[in-house]
């Protein structure tokens, strides 16, 4: 699948009339989503590089090859996303044991204090490939697959794809859909630092006021995405930029989308 | 009764022509005020009216050069001319009229009127004092003035209470009175594209001169815009920290 971006930087200010503008336009409420982000970064197996390449090269059949430049060739960032709740901030981890028995027993607290339960986090991997480079429109252009990951802790199956935890961070935002049009205004949240250090993923969350943005002045980024399923019908991609032109126009007054700098989103781990 | 000289006729055809010219500026003037839909500039206006002006001043000097020719001469039809073609008759009916058109007599009397107004003030003009005082007067009752109306609309505050559909605005579109959307911009707070008014008074104190103060902007805007920073990181260093983690300024 092929994605298609525009990306406007939106100063705090003007975040609460982009909300109205946006709901205007596209005729609908946001969907407000905060998700939480792990950034796994590929690392090379040891054992699995050594193979040696020259006199020996004869002697590796296809397939051997094959693996190996599946696993050695393109090395990169990947991001596994997991939808939260606001409410699941700050609140006390549930044990994943007891948790039964709370539901059973306790309705009304469960109710009143939902606990955040690392086990049952959902995450969906999300691989993006670094911007087609030296693309005549004006748009952002990459290949990306998304895919469902299994429920809880997801270091360990990440780990055994070669995939090591580099960091995390929340991101709090609110969807529009327009048409094919994903509009997304988010920004990027920082837990605070010092409290836990980051060889893994948090298993409880902190307090929603305790998160910081990244952006001090608490600027957002406007996304505007088309996922075109097939990245190779020129035809379907040049209908998808000429959609998000579309908005552009649109949005001309208030935000100024923009094509993003190619290695800003640069994914290949070096 | 002796046939006119050439230098006559010269003169006759000379204040046709400038006639001709007048009325051909005077027709497009028309059209263009009937045609341009919304009206037509108004640089162009302006033009057309200064050409006009310009045929009017031609056509009175010509005329009062040659006053003693033409007060003279009358017109009288000749032998040969086909009079009995009825549609031959009405321009001989015009030529042979001695007194003027009722409706050009109506003009002729409101111009003598206004021209002998204007004489009567040519000897007689205002005097230094009055004119400063109708200086020092005038602004401040422009403006007293100008704050009473309600800017911003397609009628005034009299044609509307008079009932909308008795003006007479010599346009062809149908203008729209928009006195409620008016009243429910002036309730939510001002628009940005409304015209300011600039209040001026009489400075209380010592000397001449006169104060002038700026209406007050909107004050949310100027609360927004006091608020306004720009985001210190770029756009790019945030994409960048979502894809791979880098803080900004870390690269």
């Amino acid at each position: 699948m092929h994605e298609l971006l525009l990306f406007a930087s939106v100063p705090a200010h003007q975040h609460h009339e982009l909300l109205q503008q946006l709901a205007g336009l596209t005729a609908m409420q946001p969907r407000h989503r905060v998700e939480r982000r792990l950034v796994f970064k590929a690392h090379r197996q040891p054992g699995l590089t050594n193979t040696r390449v020259g006199a020996s090269q004869d002697l590796q059949g296809a397939e051997l090859q094959r693996l190996n430049k599946m696993l050695n060739g393109g090395m990169f960032y990947t991001q596994v996303v997991g939808p939260v709740a606001q409410a699941e901030f700050g609140a006390k981890p549930a044990s994943s044991g007891g948790a039964a028995d709370v539901y059973m027993s306790g309705m009304e607290d469960k109710l009143s204090t939902p606990a955040y339960c690392y086990e049952d986090q959902s995450w969906k991997l999300e691989f993006r490939d670094i911007p087609e480079a030296g693309t005549r429109s004006a748009v952002t252009a990459r290949l990306m697959a998304s895919a469902a990951l299994p429920k809880g802790d997801i270091t360990i199956p990440m780990n055994a794809w070669g995939y090591s935890f580099v960091t995390e961070y929340v991101v709090e935002g609110d969807v529009f859909v327009l048409n094919d049009i994903v509009i997304f205004l988010h920004r990027v949240l920082l837990y605070p630092s010092g409290a836990q250090e980051s060889h893994g993923p948090r298993r409880q969350l902190p307090a929603y006021r305790e998160l910081s943005p990244l952006e001090r002045t608490g600027s957002y980024v406007l996304q505007a995405a088309i996922t075109v399923q097939d990245g190779g019908n020129q035809e379907m991609m040049k209908t998808a930029s000429q959609h998000l032109f579309g908005l552009r126009e649109q949005l001309k007054s208030a935000v100024r989308l923009e094509q993003a700098d190619r290695l800003s989103l640069d994914t290949r781990a070096k | 009764m002796s046939a006119l000289s050439k230098d006559q006729i010269k003169t006759l055809e000379q204040s046709r022509q400038r006639l001709i010219q007048l009325t051909h500026s005077l027709a497009s003037l028309i059209t263009s005020l009937n045609q341009g839909d919304p009206l037509p500039p108004w640089t162009s206006l302006q033009s057309q009216a200064t050409i006009i002006s310009n045929n009017l001043l031609t056509i009175s000097a010509h005329l009062s050069d040659n006053r003693d020719l033409l007060s003279n001469i009358v017109a009288y039809p000749d032998a040969s001319y086909p009079s009995r073609v009825p549609a031959n008759n009405v321009a001989l009916e015009q030529v042979l009229r001695t007194k003027l058109d009722p409706r050009v007599e109506d003009w002729v009397a409101r111009g003598r009127h206004t021209g002998a107004a204007d004489y009567g003030l040519v000897g007689t003009g205002l005097g230094e004092e009055v004119l400063s005082e109708l200086w020092d007067w005038a602004p401040v009752e422009a403006n007293q003035e100008a704050r009473r109306r309600n800017w911003g609309g397609n009628f005034t505050l009299e044609e509307r209470e008079n009932g909308v559909q008795n003006v007479v605005t010599g346009l062809r579109k149908v203008l729209e009175d928009d006195d409620d959307e008016e009243e429910d911009s002036e309730e939510g707070e001002g628009e940005a594209d409304e015209m300011e008014i600039v209040g001026v008074r009489r400075r209380s104190g010592a000397g001449a001169g006169l104060e002038f103060d700026i209406a007050a902007a909107n004050p949310a805007a100027v609360a927004a815009s006091s608020k306004v920073v720009v985001p210190v990181v770029p756009l790019d260093e945030v994409l960048r920290f979502m894809t791979t983690g880098v803080m900004p300024g870390q690269r």
